[in-house]
């Protein structure tokens, strides 16, 4: 029964974070408020249904799915300091989002979505391809971080070159909720499908765990399930990108801080992951949006701040 | 205390949207205005009373004929807006950043018009669209031409054509006026220095247009002209202006640390004393109708400095 | 194979050499003010008070190039040095973090306390870069030795992403610096000036003799930390001792250009591949070949969107990236 207590809890704390994400932002509203908000006509129907509600809501949606990607990601990698960042497809859809940027500044920027998933997707083919899928997970691990380290280079020097742009590229490569609604949230919909796949992977990828002789033994495909964990996070991962831009840490912090809550069984790690990664954004976007308002800060600033010395803590103390 | 203030403003917005319902019919017009904006076209078929400018450019264009937005985005910093725009325009309430204005207090404010720039705000047009009805024009890299362009496109949706036409014409006589005063043909250039980086603004620039039609020459910094540059010691050799503008945004800037260097006094604006230093904000961020003519005047002290006394 | 490579001395008289004209051609190359050879060459020997380009020679060109070897040099060493400590290929301080951390330390200290000035800034890369070296030393488990490699560059880049986010937030939050901050960040030689040149080179002087002096105890770890300590070697006190010196070399060098990344990564290899595993020959090599590499990056940087620059630091990037991952690739793990 104990095990629930830690679920109920979080749960607790995302309703309510979700609620103080309607009540509050650059302008406090009253309950009232909030719940008028959600007639078509009504005064406060602009900022809570056009704008907090699918922000919140994205929130979430993105929390989750970062996190889970995590999750999967240092499951099969076994390394408390492995993240989707190091499988370089953040930054592949960096890359793929500012060069659409700079080379085509007249072209829709309804098209960055689009572009940034292509560019995360193919970040993960050439690893695949660098790597095949029979080598180690540690050669793909830096294998990866190799790539992103290219990637991220390759973005310093176009914008470098071409200075104009700085500002727009630097604002969606630091990761923010800003200006995302609705359309945003239709886009990232049929990604969803791959949370049960995600969730089915559990019970193998415990066996994973036991070590990789073990897991063989036991009768688990374990190149098979490693590729499809790690596919499977790289669409979670490129997915949430494209539409948010790269908010950093979350997929590294939010799986620690679910394993010191819920233990290392994956069928209760992957759903917790999803929770309090959903918590952390929503508690970074409403820091971000409320800290000194009406500036905006985009909210992977915050999840920096406040993941990383949390994380540092973390590895710190359990070493 | 902002949020106070905040919720205060939501207040009267509320109950002043209550009544601007009522009075929208007085405002409505017999034909309705459609002007090209970056987006395509765009229809007004009342007169805007409350408007939000996203950039200061717009701001601008509004207290040039005497209009007064009710939100601007400042950057949360009142003096950026220029002087002698403050000084015509009611108190109005920042909505935030410019790169990611506050799309709530822009609501909350109940505007019935909004003006967006559509290099930085393309991406939240639809939502602006919901608040209220969005005029999209180019403000930032724009040139000086544009954004006169810009201004008039302004004056004829919030129903100020002529006043508009007449303070472009006026404008016009201004900097005309100025032009005389200056000598033709010298080679002006303008750059905004930091802490290690100084920015040349080039001909293409807002400020380089300015210099050319105040009758300057813009310097010639070579091929690839884009708005504004990234430029070392070594190439301000090499470009040698004769006047050269400095906007320093730090102090000590880089070019204050220049200056103490013996290669410094090879400029020619260096060796005849021909640097001025200006308000990198009114030169760089304001741009528009009255930030033109108050560069003008920086100017006009900059060639004849005992003529006027100096600006701020 | 040994037999193949030319003697030790002719190899330093060569790269020496080859140094000398990539410095010479630096020094008159891609400049937006015409600089004949012959200027470059009478700045230094015969000097014309009257010639502009020959100002620009001395007083722009030569503490620049002069700057890329030093820095060239440090970084090297100080990858060499790091490789040499933990025994991991792809130990530099880019890779392990110290260049995102004294990164950190100053874009902090410039956009919180300005008014430290330069002093402050130096302090500050250095102790940023000591935090993220400690850190990832003891997050990788490097002090205890064993071959963990692969755990010592995950915490490095762990640690490294983890100083860019607040790097980055720093600069979004001090808005409208971006572009400046971003050519520091990528490390830029444009700024170099002959005051730069005086406070560096006292500290990569005795950082780069210090490491030399390093050379003949790194050659003995290399034959395993059991052997080591029979031959007598204190593990605690060369790896301190290589710690510092690392730290002094890239902290001095970062300070003063910016954040270079990848000599220390790329130079020790191609080192390693002319002069062989001894580290009292390969680390001179490694010297020069750092300093022919960040002057050459730096003419390349010049001549790209001629007449703008680029950060050599962005284009050192560019050719060392690659490299990164042609070195993952050829490792067995």
């Amino acid at each position: 029964m104990s095990r629930y207590i830690p679920f109920f809890i979080i749960s607790v704390l995302l309703i309510s974070l979700v609620i103080a994400n309607l009540l509050f932002g650059a302008i406090s509203l009253s309950l009232h408020d909030v719940l008028r908000g959600f007639q078509p006509g009504s005064d406060s129907y602009f900022t809570i249904h056009e704008y907090r509600l699918p922000r919140t809501l994205l929130a979430i949606l993105v929390g989750a799915m970062l996190a889970l990607a995590g999750a999967l990601v240092q499951g099969v990698i076994r390394n408390p300091l492995a993240s989707p960042d190091i499988l370089g497809v953040s930054h592949g859809a960096g890359l793929a989002a500012v060069v659409y940027m700079i080379y085509f500044p007249h072209s829709s920027i309804s098209w960055l979505p689009a572009v940034a998933l292509a560019g995360g997707l193919c970040a993960a083919l050439i690893l695949w391809w660098l790597c095949g899928h029979r080598s180690s997970t540690i050669k793909l691990a830096i294998t990866g971080v190799a790539l992103a380290t290219f990637y991220a280079s390759t973005v310093d020097f176009l914008m470098l070159i071409k200075p104009l742009e700085i500002n727009n590229a630097l604002l969606w490569l630091t990761g923010s909720l800003w200006g995302r609604s609705w359309p945003q949230i239709t886009m990232l919909l049929p990604w969803l499908v791959l949370i049960p796949c995600a969730l089915y992977l559990a019970k193998p990828l415990n066996l994973l765990h036991l070590g990789e002789d073990s897991a063989v033994s036991l009768g688990a495909r374990v190149n098979l399930l490693r590729l499809i964990a790690l596919a499977v996070a790289v669409a979670l991962t490129a997915a949430a990108v494209s539409i948010c831009g790269p908010i950093s840490f979350l997929g590294l912090v939010a799986p620690h801080l679910a394993r010191k809550l819920f233990g290392g069984r994956h069928q209760a790690l992957l759903p917790a992951t999803m929770l309090v990664g959903a918590v952390l954004l929503l508690m970074a976007d409403l820091v971000a949006r409320t800290i000194d308002p009406p500036i905006e800060l985009p909210a992977g600033i915050m999840t920096a701040v406040l993941g990383a010395p949390y994380f540092l803590w973390l590895l710190i103390r359990t070493k | 205390m902002a949020l106070t203030c905040a919720s205060t403003l939501l207040f009267s917005a509320l109950s002043q949207a209550a009544s601007s319902h009522g009075s929208h019919s007085a405002n409505t017009l017999d034909k309705p205005i459609t002007v090209q904006d970056s987006k395509g076209t765009f229809t007004i078929d009342y007169r805007p009373k409350r408007i939000v400018v996203l950039e200061f450019s717009f701001a601008d264009a509004l207290a040039s004929v005497g209009v007064s937005p009710i939100g601007i985005a400042d950057d949360k910093d009142p003096s950026r807006v220029l002087p002698a725009v403050r000084k015509i325009i009611k108190p109005w309430t920042s909505v935030g950043t410019r790169s990611q204005p506050s799309l709530e207090t822009i609501a909350a404010l109940k505007p019935d018009l909004i003006i967006a720039d559509i290099s930085r705000h393309e991406g939240v047009y639809a939502d602006l669209q919901k608040i209220a009805p969005t005029l999209i024009l180019p403000s930032r890299r724009e040139t000086y031409q544009d954004s006169l362009k810009a201004a008039a496109i302004i004056g004829k949706v919030i129903g100020k054509n002529k006043e508009m036409q007449a303070r472009l014409a006026k404008h016009q006589k201004i900097m005309a006026a100025y032009a005389k005063q200056l000598p033709k043909g010298v080679v002006v250039q303008f750059g905004v220095a930091r802490d290690d980086t100084l920015f040349l603004h080039t001909a293409d620039s807002y400020a380089g247009g300015v210099i050319r039609a105040l009758g300057l020459a813009n310097a010639h910094t070579g091929k690839n002209d884009s708005a504004s540059r990234q430029t070392s010691l070594e190439q301000l050799l090499s470009i040698n202006p004769d006047y050269l503008i400095i906007g320093n945004y730090t102090h000590p800037s880089i070019v204050d640390k220049w200056e103490k260097e013996p290669l410094w006094s090879v400029l020619k604006a260096a060796r005849e004393h021909h640097i001025l230093y200006v308000n990198p904000n009114v030169w760089s961020r304001c741009r528009g109708i009255m930030a033109a003519e108050r560069m003008g005047q920086d100017l006009v002290n900059l060639f004849h400095p005992n003529q006027i006394a100096p600006q701020q | 194979m040994i037999q193949t490579r030319l003697p030790f001395a002719w190899q330093c008289l060569l790269l020496g050499a080859s140094l000398l004209v990539i410095a010479w051609i630096s020094l008159f190359s891609w400049s937006a003010v015409p600089i004949t050879p012959v200027d470059a060459v009478n700045a230094l020997f015969n000097m014309d008070n009257t010639s502009i380009p020959q100002h620009i020679v001395q007083d722009l060109r030569l503490p620049r190039t002069l700057m890329g070897i030093l820095v060239g040099a440090s970084l090297a060493a100080a990858g060499v040095v790091m490789q040499g400590l933990t025994q991991n290929p792809l130990a530099s301080p880019s890779v392990l973090g110290v260049n995102a951390g004294a990164a950190l330390g100053m874009a902090t200290v410039s956009t919180i306390a300005p008014w430290f000035g330069l002093l402050g800034t130096s302090v500050a890369a250095i102790i940023g870069g000591g935090m993220t070296w400690t850190l990832v030393m003891v997050l990788g488990r490097a002090w205890k030795g064993g071959n963990d490699s692969s755990r010592l560059v995950l915490a490095g880049v762990a640690i490294s992403a983890l100083c860019a986010a607040l790097t980055k937030a720093s600069i979004i939050m001090a808005e409208d610096q971006a572009s400046g901050v971003l050519t520091w960040l990528a490390g830029s030689l444009a700024n170099a000036r002959w005051a730069t040149f005086d406070h560096l080179w006292p500290i990569s002087l005795f950082g780069l003799l210090g490491s030399l002096m390093l050379s003949p105890t790194l050659n003995i770890l290399q034959l395993g930390e059991e052997n080591a300590r029979n031959l007598g070697a204190s593990l605690i006190l060369t790896k301190l001792a290589g710690s510092f010196l690392v730290l002094l070399l890239v902290a001095s060098a970062i300070s003063s250009v910016g954040s270079i990344g990848f000599v220390g990564l790329l130079v020790p290899h191609m080192a390693k591949m002319i002069g062989g595993q001894d580290h009292r020959r390969f680390l001179p090599l490694a010297m020069l070949l750092g300093a022919m590499l960040v002057v050459l990056s730096d003419i390349i940087s010049r001549s790209i969107i001629f007449p703008m620059e680029t950060p050599a630091g962005a284009v050192l990037a560019l050719i060392g990236a690659p490299f990164f991952i042609y070195l993952v690739r050829q490792r067995t793990l």
